[in-house]
């Protein structure tokens, strides 16, 4: 009998494979800022110009969780909007300008010491160690998002609709490497 | 001498038990591996199977009809006290499908009306609800899968625990086939035809809900 196994090890597998990404993110819990730990980041961050206050990084990753959790509900506001059967162009450019204004504001977001060693944040070490990629990454989201607020703008839904999936896999594309799961 | 093996399980009934356990691990995986898309679709076969499963526990074979299995407290303890006979889901493993086919309805219920955080994704029902409440969901079904994990801990617990004492469990929802006591009514098959059938209707059933349900909105993963 050979099955019974299997079905233990299936089971394992899932509460397994469950606990994994959770665990993972075990680091993201210390929420209080331990000198020690700032030191290392900022020894392993050679472009380093500033040196952060615990103060300073902290409203840094508070105003970036805000601004980030704006552009998703902006994403999600445009998404419904353009979903539905009479699109309003005046929601669309509502959404469209939240979400190419605060873009712009990424690379600036993300300055060394304001990782997941520092206090609690979903932003990934991958930023600062592949920071060239990440940089990229944000810029695509920019020229997505403007592009798309410029379509809005000269009232164009059709163009909106168009460039939406570009915009999506623009979000996407830096969050799958670079933002740790929800919980 | 063994005694003959007799069918106690048909094929969709096993088809419906080892695509949902292949879909559920595979739901879980795809989610937390940036495949929300293929999630999505993995939501929408479970819905499928779950309506199969319910037409077929109306007209399916005997065994995999509700009306053989769902029963009172009084039955679930003439079998605890060991004076039930019978095939199919004896009176406590009835319990145990009714709380896992549940679960699934809740969380697969859940799935169709939620979003993701970054407005990338929706159930296809998603429009039905504000998006508050399609955020509300996400949450939900989430905390829900627990549930489900707990169930089917239960229920390999249970196979487990029969095993220990003799039974096999898994053997014939592979093969169909068991062995059981010379004064037990056989299953009376379903129709293939029946099955075809029923399968047809979730299915359509199913295209109807990717459509946006009433006035059909316009979904589609990309």
């Amino acid at each position: 009998m050979r099955i019974a196994p299997f079905a233990v090890v299936f089971s394992v597998a899932l509460l397994a494979g469950c606990g994994g990404p959770e665990t993972s993110q075990g680091n993201n819990a210390q929420a209080s800022i331990s000198n020690e730990s700032r030191d290392s980041s900022q020894a392993a961050s050679s472009n380093l110009e500033v040196r952060l206050s615990q103060g300073d990084a902290a409203k840094i990753m508070h105003d970036r969780h805000e601004a980030m959790e704006g552009l998703g509900k902006a994403m999600k506001a445009l998404h419904r909007e353009l979903d539905s059967s009479k699109p309003d162009i005046n929601v669309i450019r509502a959404q469209t300008s939240i979400m190419a204004s605060t873009a712009a504001k990424i690379p600036a977001f993300f300055p060394a010491g304001t990782g997941p060693d520092v206090g609690k944040t979903r932003a990934k070490p991958e930023i600062w160690t592949q920071q060239d990629l990440f940089i990229r990454k944000s810029k695509d989201f920019l020229a997505a998002s403007q592009a798309i607020d410029a379509a809005a703008k000269a009232g164009d839904v059709n163009k909106v609709m168009a460039l939406h999936e570009n915009v999506d896999k623009a979000c996407k594309a830096c969050h799958d490497p670079f933002r740790a799961p929800e919980h | 001498m063994a005694r003959a093996e007799q069918p106690v399980w048909d094929l969709p009934i096993r088809l419906v038990h080892w695509t949902l356990a292949g879909l559920i691990a595979f739901s879980w995986w795809s989610v937390h591996n940036h495949h929300t898309d293929w999630h999505i679709w993995s939501g929408c076969a479970v819905l499928t199977l779950l309506i199969f499963r319910l037409l077929w526990g109306f007209v399916g074979s005997s065994t995999a009809r509700f009306s053989s299995f769902v029963r009172g407290p009084r039955t679930v303890l003439s079998y605890l006290s060991g004076r039930w006979t019978g095939i199919g889901h004896t009176p406590l493993g009835a319990l145990s499908l009714i709380a896992l086919f549940g679960a699934l309805a809740i969380q697969v219920g859940l799935g169709l009306i939620a979003e993701d955080e970054d407005g990338l994704y929706t159930g296809p029902l998603y429009r039905l609800v504000s998006s508050d409440t399609s955020d509300k969901a996400r949450d939900l079904h989430e905390l829900w899968f627990n549930v489900i994990l707990g169930l089917i801990a239960l229920h390999v617990a249970a196979i487990i625990f029969y095993r220990l004492r003799g039974k096999h469990l898994t053997k014939p929802m592979i093969t169909g086939r068991a062995v059981v006591g010379p004064e037990t009514a056989p299953m009376r098959p379903g129709k293939w035809w029946v099955a075809l059938i029923c399968l047809g209707v979730s299915i359509g059933i199913v295209r109807w809900v990717i459509a946006g349900a009433p006035p059909f909105g316009h979904w589609a993963p990309s």
